[in-house]
């Protein structure tokens, strides 16, 4: 592991603790029964270049703290940048300031919690702040020539990213935590036009590429180089595809799509906060129902759904969660029976439950709320071959093009970059404008197989919540899939 | 200004960071750079059933120094305004770097020059209701709504939220610009029983949102809305609201009406400019300079934002730029300069506006014998860009229309339709308008009226290909 990876930053551990004690101190008071601090110094590194030959490269730095406060039964939150020798209690006071105007309706009540403390680190082998400009831009340059080869290639868009966090939180229950976030990822985009229209295919994931818990060994674990002419290639062949037919189909989805699934048609579904009603005027509800945790059939026998932090390696892997509750192991839904959903203290108190550790905030700006954390199916067995035989006649899609579900989470359709027909167990030719439809219940039910652990994928992506809105960083996974009768072509 | 709400750092220690920043990167040795700093303080009550949920209070301000030598350009990002001037010094230190590793890089030729633009007024940025509008009055306005719909035997949620946001570029030949304005945000959604109804609306002016009038009417729709039924596909004449509107014109920026699209020569602008997809009457431009919405005078190069048409009275116009796309594809640089989370910098348009009609709401429906209306669209995904064909759904307050009056609630239902396609069959305008965020575009809003569409269809299967010349249909009541 590189020990440099984790030392850096303008805040040293001292500094740290002294700002998250004199925010809580001055966020403490009469009638506050409960504060929090989350103090972040994040840094974040962005470096595109495309088939014209240009470069883009930012690096961004950010330090700031959020403070909330549950002020005689009413929430406030107030954050801020680190600016100056006042900023710290500045923030902490405008919290309370907006907890007291904010009082008076139904009393907030927070079940005490058993405060734990400590320190964790993202595994990192290589560094990807230090990695040397000249690799970086040698090996984005190669991708993009080698993507675009083919004359109907009309642009490229190639991308490296890394961020590294120091997250610090104390409350006043007694936990003070420090967490060492590293994330790296590549992102490959190509798109070929003729008279005919327009195709883009694009790798390892089609929402902003991929982003892995990790160190600049992930992006050499990609094969970026090896995969880039076939990127290139499969886009100009889309453009002369038959067109995928619609119907009833059986289909194999692949991890890429599944992951964009699992996240639209569980995750989102099992969040509390959704179930419980809060989300309603914005990011919706769900059709799930409180009472329904614990007996509901979600799927076929052969979904499993867990949510693991602990598993490293993707954008959703952490130790404690954004109000300091620590991370496990929790199986969502086994052997398609709803047996937990995704909660923050907040929603878990209304319902009557232990938070599950699912409250996600965008760095120190804003208030967490219920995000899905690594959420992912269960691998089966075999290989992909072995799932495709067992298909026998079908399509094997992969890569999101479109995705669109309703806010219940229940009705949706989703389109692929690619989808390749199947005969006999054998892929054959591609297809263009592959898209499929359903109801999340029916859909999950016609789970037949997950292929086994070695074709199990991961993905870290990017997710929008909350009013005003912020963002998410994930994680989702799965091995391809076997769905039997589900309906295709639904896009036209 | 009001004393309630002030810009976070205001036009001097805003231009002073940016000044530094700029200062450090040509000590650096930099052959040209520019900063920008962008901050907001916003205070927003969020509200669910029976509970203030979520109040906030957040700052938030970012310095962003570009330096290039040799051609080559590297952007550092900063929250420590204190450390402008070092900033300036690592992005010149970087695009040396850059320069180095990847050879120097011919520089583009400056675009055409931006026309020269009035300055915004005061007024139509800073408004002193929208200051004025603290924690306080905001749960008051809250709490009235809780109470309305609990009267009405449902349940409210929503958020009310006012911030002032504020701009400074010191631009790469020395000239600053700075400017500051107010936010006000509502938006609700009424559930009683199975009927739902929202609203929204932003604007710089508290005022123009008409809060206490829309929680009045959310409530009496949602009660309307209850007794749902499924709707059958098919095809229907289809009265949109204004948010629902405003949600088919967020996919513009992906069919191509940006400068590196045409510089690519894919989309509509590079393939179908001068041709007439819709009528004369629908009236479709990126106008940061409408005083409806989030109006703002330049963009984060400092370059005048101007009206851009996109479908400029049904034909397909022109394309919003930053500096590089404008010089790429030989356009001027219109304002449009983007830089976002997860994102290629790249030109979008941020204050999507359509042109209202004349026609009442009620008058929309009496021209329908048997049809839809849709208040809000919802999770639209564009599915082929070429085609304008974009999924989603129907959300809250959908009505049959039978014989030009509302009749029985409808359940959601799914559509792909071609956006181009649809926009043809607009044979009638609604004169009232909101306007709602653009999702992940700094000050972005759009802002449309209700509109009247023939032959939308409503079902899982898709749509036909957008009618190629539609005959222009007069707006009629």
């Amino acid at each position: 592991m590189s020990a440099d990876a984790h030392g850096w930053g303008g805040l040293d551990d001292g500094t740290a603790r002294q700002v998250l004690e004199e925010a809580l101190a001055a966020a403490s008071g009469p009638g506050v029964s409960f504060a929090d601090v989350r103090l972040v110094e994040a840094e974040e590194e962005r470096l595109y270049t495309d088939s014209r030959g240009e470069l883009d490269e930012r690096r961004e730095h950010n330090a700031g703290l959020g403070v909330r406060v549950l002020l005689d039964g009413a929430w406030g939150f107030a954050s801020g940048p680190l600016d100056g020798p006042d900023a710290v209690r500045a923030v902490a006071r405008r919290a309370v300031a907006v907890a007291a105007s904010s009082s008076g309706l139904a009393r907030v009540v927070l079940p005490p919690r058993e405060p734990s403390s400590g320190t964790w680190s993202v595994p990192v082998e290589v560094d990807p702040f230090a990695v040397d400009a000249a690799e970086r831009h040698g090996l984005l340059q190669r991708v993009v020539a080698a993507a675009s080869a083919p004359a109907e290639v009309r642009s490229v868009t190639a991308g490296l990213n890394a961020k590294r966090q120091h997250k610090h939180y104390a409350d006043t229950e007694g936990a003070r935590q420090h967490q060492h976030l590293v994330e790296t990822g590549a992102m490959l985009l190509a798109v070929a036009a003729d008279g005919s229209g327009a195709q883009r295919r694009s790798f390892p994931n089609s929402f902003h590429g991929n982003t892995a818990a990790g160190g600049w060994e992930y992006v050499l674990g990609l094969g970026l180089e090896a995969q880039a002419a076939r990127v290139g290639e499969e886009a100009v062949a889309l453009l002369r595809a038959p067109q995928a037919p619609g119907g009833t189909a059986d289909v194999v989805i692949g991890p890429a799509q599944m992951a964009l699934q699992i996240h639209e048609s569980v995750g989102h579904a099992l969040e509390l906060d959704r179930i419980l009603g809060d989300e309603t005027n914005f990011a919706g509800r769900s059709w799930v129902q409180p009472e329904d945790i614990g007996t509901l059939r979600y799927g076929s026998p052969a979904v499993t759904v867990v949510a693991d932090p602990t598993v490293a390696g993707t954008r959703g892997s952490f130790a404690w969660d954004d109000e300091g509750t620590p991370a496990r192991r929790q199986p969502l839904i086994e052997e398609g029976v709803l047996r937990q959903v995704l909660s923050s203290r907040d929603s878990a108190a209304r319902y009557g439950s232990e938070p599950t550790g699912a409250a996600r905030a965008d760095g120190w700006g804003y208030l967490p709320v219920c995000f899905a954390t690594n959420v992912y199916l269960e691998p089966g067995e075999g290989s992909l071959d072995a799932l495709l035989d067992r298909m026998g006649d079908g399509y094997l899609v992969d890569d999101n093009r479109s995705w669109s579900i309703d806010d219940r989470r229940m009705a949706f359709q989703f389109g692929t970059e690619a989808a390749w027909e199947v005969r006999g167990g054998k892929r054959g030719r591609l297809l263009k404008g592959f898209s499929y439809g359903g109801l999340t219940p029916q859909f999950w039910g016609s789970v037949e197989a997950v292929a086994g652990p070695e074709e199990f994928r991961a993905f870290g992506m990017p997710c929008g919540k909350g009013e005003p809105k912020q963002w998410g960083f994930l994680g989702h996974g799965a091995a391809p899939t076997l769905f039997r009768g589900i309906a295709t072509g639904v896009a036209g | 200004m009001s004393a309630d709400l002030t810009p976070v750092l205001g036009e001097s220690r805003a231009l002073e960071a940016c000044r530094a920043a700029v200062d450090g990167a040509r000590a650096a040795g930099a052959d040209e750079a520019e900063a920008f700093l962008t901050g907001r303080a916003g205070s927003w009550t969020r509200f669910a059933e029976d509970r203030i949920s979520q109040p906030q209070d957040i700052t938030e301000w970012q310095l962003m120094v570009r330096a290039s030598v040799g051609g080559r350009s590297a952007r550092i990002a900063t929250t420590d305004l204190a450390a402008a001037r070092e900033a300036g010094a690592r992005a010149a230190t970087r695009a040396r770097v850059l320069t180095e590793v990847a050879g120097p890089l011919p520089v583009l030729p400056a675009p055409a020059a931006a026309p020269a633009l009035p300055p915004l007024g005061a007024d139509v940025l800073w408004a002193e209701d929208t200051a004025g509008w603290d924690v306080g009055a905001r749960v008051g306005t809250a709490r009235t709504a809780m109470a309305a719909a609990r009267a009405a035997g449902g349940s409210a949620f929503g958020v009310l939220g006012q911030a002032v946001g504020e701009v400074a570029v010191v631009t790469a030949d020395g000239s600053t610009r700075y400017a500051a304005g107010t936010e006000a945000l509502g938006s609700l959604t009424v559930r009683v029983g199975d009927g739902t109804s929202h609203w929204v609306d932003l604007d710089r002016r508290l005022g123009v949102l008409a809060v206490d009038a829309a929680v009045a009417t959310t409530v009496e729709e949602a009660v309307r809305g209850q007794g749902r039924r499924e709707l059958p596909a098919g095809r229907y004449d289809v009265v949109f609201g204004p948010l629902a509107t405003g949600g088919l014109l967020e996919g513009f920026e992906s069919f191509g009406f940006s400068g590196d699209a045409v510089a690519d020569g894919v989309g509509a602008v590079a393939t179908r400019q001068g041709e007439r997809v819709a009528p004369a009457s629908v009236d479709v431009a990126d106008d940061p300079r409408a005083r409806r919405g989030l109006p703002f005078p330049f963009d984060l190069e400092g370059t005048p934002s101007s009206r851009v048409p996109l479908l400029d009275h049904g034909v397909v116009g022109g394309a919003v730029t930053d500096r590089a796309s404008a010089a790429r594809a030989g356009l001027a640089a219109t304002g449009h300069a983007h830089i976002a989370r997860e994102e290629t910098p790249h030109p979008t348009p941020s204050s999507l506006t359509m042109a209202a009609g004349d026609a009442s709401t009620a008058e929309l429906l009496a021209g329908v014998e048997r049809g839809v209306y849709v208040q809000r669209l919802w999770y639209l995904r564009v599915v082929d860009p070429v085609a304008t064909t974009l999924t989603g759904g129907s959300r809250d307050a959908c009505f049959l229309v039978e014989d030009g009056r509302l009749a029985g609630a409808l359940a959601p239902a799914r559509f792909t339709e071609s956006v181009f396609g649809a926009l043809s069959r607009v044979d009638a305008i609604g004169r009232d308008v909101l306007a709602q965020p653009l999702p992940n575009v700094w000050n972005g809003a759009v802002t449309a009226p209700a509109v009247r569409v023939r032959g939308f269809r409503f079902g899982p299967h898709g749509s036909p290909p957008p009618t190629p010349t539609p005959t222009p249909t007069p707006a009629r009541g």
